[in-house]
């Protein structure tokens, strides 16, 4: 031993650090998807794991690509917030997808959804929600084709039949056809990827809400302003608006409820913040459902809040502990 | 039996084990003591010795000369061998008497009781004697102890809070003066409680302290002429700090930029009340202190009563050494302390202990992803992460909007972090800057 040691580290305090990072709340919500993801992959096919690797790998390499161009560190992209993006696009992308587009939307949602504002942090929209609006704004038709989900767990073997199925949105909003809300539930429906069975994603989404990765006031906002809203709806007009219940299930809503808006780069930081987020979220989703010109509002809500979200951040910081408002009064 | 706390903190490991069934321990006298001038918040003292002087155990060695100061003693009869300017741990200069320390001298000095009477001594006598014995609040911020009990004309001043929270990991040497020295700090609290009268006296401990609250729920009784009670707060950090301390245990909330005083209030960390309990029944000025040894990297983890000016290494000696891969030694705790280059420091009395860290984490800056974790944590209910970010923006007018000034760095941002941002530094960097900046201002 030696008393005259010396050569220690200098830093401020403090010295002692949770063993969290930002790598493993990516990896921990991934994990949170698997259920929602091998349902996919039961409905859908081994097809769509195929889809998964694809759109992952694109990520992770159009991220590579672009740190290196900017001459900064390449291995950001171990952080798992690429491969995270790639994973919820698929998620958000019907099933019989091609894999070009897939690859041209994954590419996409890193570079323009997520490089081009300065990498991870400093984007304003959430990349995976920038990819699918992309597809949709640039090959409407491939992404209006929803293939039905076969029976449970037949997966081995054939590929996703291509024979459309309208979604229960649509069959509701442009036939007057409602889907019984427990097949929604079960996912037993036609829909994107990822998000037709809600119990997968619930299951995901609590385990979330209780590491507090996900802040249950962000989601219970914006699912309770979309069974509020849409309650009220269905209750002025029950034949020409379907029920609460199926707005809330049926969709992207438990998907996007979960893991889209509440994606910590693109969210508020308060709790009073993030309650304004959802429930402005969830008004934009009852409107379109009901008033606007798709069936499915859930991407815009949240691509349309994202943008609001700085302006959010701006107007509800926390008051300071001991904080005196002007009257003197101590609050 | 229901634990008090306030809103939001951390949970860090507590690393108490190390230490904290372990006795106090009393060290032999160094051969020579390495006094700091500056051990306190506000004016150093200035030197009343000089080269060859020979000084007796609790002779003056500085003397305040400010109201926002402390008088400094000498801990051991010897020889001023010389006084030199060495850094204090983070950096400052400080002035240090170097004493050649007599140790036979020294350890024949008795301090005899004297068998004072606490209803005859008024408030200013009492302020008096705490003033001549250098007391500082030895929690670890320093500050002079009379100032705190000096209520100005218009307050009042009806609770006292005796802090044995100890709400840093590793350090149990608070809790060691509980144990084994509640009695004193009883009596200390009737010494104060006779110059104040206060309508409550509140012990407030952290429940992982079962045997520290037992011991004074056990002297209650003989103490029934007192207002205490003896309050359980919850296990979190940072359960200690002041403003949370009396806004757990009153429910009173302390102004931005005010004092426990403007509340009626004044918290008292239990060395502290030991140190009046000593000035007060013995005359004794502050010339040692009970620290904690601790971390992976000491071979016999301690609590050990010290005299000011031992030598770390004389510490670090008598706990068996460095054994382990030691990276980083830190005086304080671990989440407020201050890292040190190497072992050339001493004991001073803000040395709440040393603590020897292997593989300490040096962590790089990843991107902030507004996980919002340092918001949810933060018992000030501030942004952090705004203040790190404007801190280094450098725009000084969003940081006094946001209140950085209210931060007192208690580090439960920087510990939470998913990005290893050190949130903190940012902070302290934008207080300094804003500091200075106001002090500029104001000479114009």
């Amino acid at each position: 031993m030696s008393a005259k040691a010396g050569g220690f580290v200098l830093t401020s305090s403090p010295h002692i650090f949770s063993k969290t990072s930002n790598a493993k709340i990516m990896v921990t919500v991934m994990a949170a998807l698997l259920p929602a993801v091998v349902m996919s992959v039961a409905y859908y096919g081994i097809r769509v794991v195929f889809l998964y690797v694809l759109s992952v790998t694109v990520a992770m390499a159009t991220e590579a690509v672009t740190k290196i161009f900017r001459r900064q560190d390449w291995r950001s992209i171990l952080d798992g917030s690429a491969a995270l993006t790639g994973v919820l696009l698929v998620m958000t992308l019907p099933p019989a997808i091609s894999p070009l587009l897939v690859a041209l939307a994954s590419g996409f949602a890193i570079f323009i959804g997520k490089e081009v504002f300065g990498g991870l942090g400093a984007n304003i929209f959430n990349p995976a929600l920038v990819g699918r609006a992309f597809l949709s704004a640039a090959y409407p038709v491939a992404m209006t084709r929803f293939s039905a989900p076969r029976p449970l767990f037949a997966f081995l073997g054939r590929s996703a039949d291509t024979v459309s199925q309208a979604t229960p949105l649509a069959a509701a909003r442009f036939e007057g056809v409602t889907t019984p809300w427990m097949d929604l539930f079960l996912g037993q429906v036609g829909g994107s990827i990822g998000e037709t069975s809600a119990v997968a994603l619930i299951i995901g989404g609590v385990v979330l809400m209780w590491l507090k990765i996900v802040n249950w006031r962000l989601v219970g906002s914006y699912l309770g302003t979309v069974f509020l809203l849409a309650g009220i709806a269905h209750l002025m007009g029950p034949n020409q608006y379907p029920t609460a219940l199926f707005h809330l299930f049926s969709g992207g809503l438990m998907l996007a409820a979960f893991f889209m808006i509440t994606d910590m780069v693109t969210s508020p930081v308060t709790n009073l913040g993030v309650i304004i987020l959802g429930i402005g979220a969830g008004l934009i989703v009852v409107l379109i459902r009901l008033f606007g010109a798709f069936p499915e509002g859930v991407m815009y809500s949240i691509l349309l809040m994202n943008a609001a979200t700085p302006i959010i951040n701006r107007y509800t910081d926390t008051r300071p502990f001991g904080a005196v408002r002007q009257e003197g009064r101590r609050v | 039996m229901a634990h008090l706390t306030f809103k939001k903190g951390v949970h860090p490991p507590s690393n108490k084990s190390f230490t904290e069934h372990r006795s106090i321990e009393r060290i032999p006298v160094p051969e020579t003591l390495l006094v700091p001038l500056s051990q306190h918040l506000g004016v150093p003292a200035n030197p009343v010795v000089q080269k060859g002087d020979h000084v007796a155990v609790g002779d003056l060695l500085g003397e305040a000369p400010r109201l926002i100061s402390a008088r400094i003693h000498s801990p051991a009869a010897g020889v001023v061998k010389r006084i030199v300017d060495q850094p204090l741990p983070g950096g400052n200069l400080a002035q240090y008497v170097e004493i050649t320390v007599d140790r036979e001298a020294t350890e024949r000095h008795t301090f005899p009781g004297n068998d004072v009477d606490p209803a005859s001594v008024s408030r200013e006598q009492l302020l008096e004697i705490i003033r001549a014995a250098g007391v500082v609040g030895m929690g670890g911020a320093t500050f002079p102890t009379d100032v705190k009990f000096s209520p100005t004309k218009d307050k009042s001043l009806d609770v006292l809070v005796v802090n044995g929270a100890e709400c840093e990991p590793y350090l149990t040497c608070d809790h060691r003066v509980m144990v084994e020295e509640t009695e004193a700090l009883m009596r200390g609290c009737r010494a104060l409680h006779n110059a104040y009268r206060f309508e409550a006296i509140y012990i407030a401990i952290e429940a992982n302290k079962p045997d520290a609250i037992k011991a004074f729920e056990d002297l209650i009784a003989v103490y029934s002429d007192l207002p205490i009670k003896v309050v359980s707060l919850s296990t979190k950090y940072p359960q200690g700090a002041e403003k949370m301390l009396v806004r757990t245990v009153t429910g009173r909330v302390i102004p931005t930029g005010k004092l426990p005083l403007d509340v009626g209030a004044v918290v008292c960390n239990v060395q502290t009340l030991f140190a009046i309990y000593e000035a007060y029944f013995f005359r004794k000025p502050v010339i040692e202190r009970v620290l904690t040894v601790s971390g992976a990297g000491i071979d016999r983890p301690k609590n050990i009563r010290a005299l000011v000016g031992t030598p770390l290494e004389l510490l670090v000696e008598h706990c068996g050494g460095i054994t382990g891969p030691v990276n980083k030694v830190v005086a304080g705790g671990p989440m407020t302390g201050t890292s040190l280059p190497t072992l050339d420091y001493s004991v001073s009395k803000g040395s709440s202990g040393f603590l020897f860290l292997t593989n300490a984490d040096v962590e790089t800056e990843n991107p902030c992803i507004r996980c919002s974790r340092c918001v949810s944590v933060c018992p000030m209910n501030l942004m952090p992460l705004k203040l790190a970010a404007y801190s280094r923006a450098g725009r000084y007018s969003e940081l006094k909007r946001l209140a950085v000034n209210s931060c007192f760095e208690c580090g439960s941002c920087s510990f939470v972090c998913p990005a290893k941002i050190n949130i903190v530094a940012y902070v302290r960097h934008a207080k300094k800057y804003i500091r200075l900046h106001n002090a500029r201002e104001n000479k114009r």
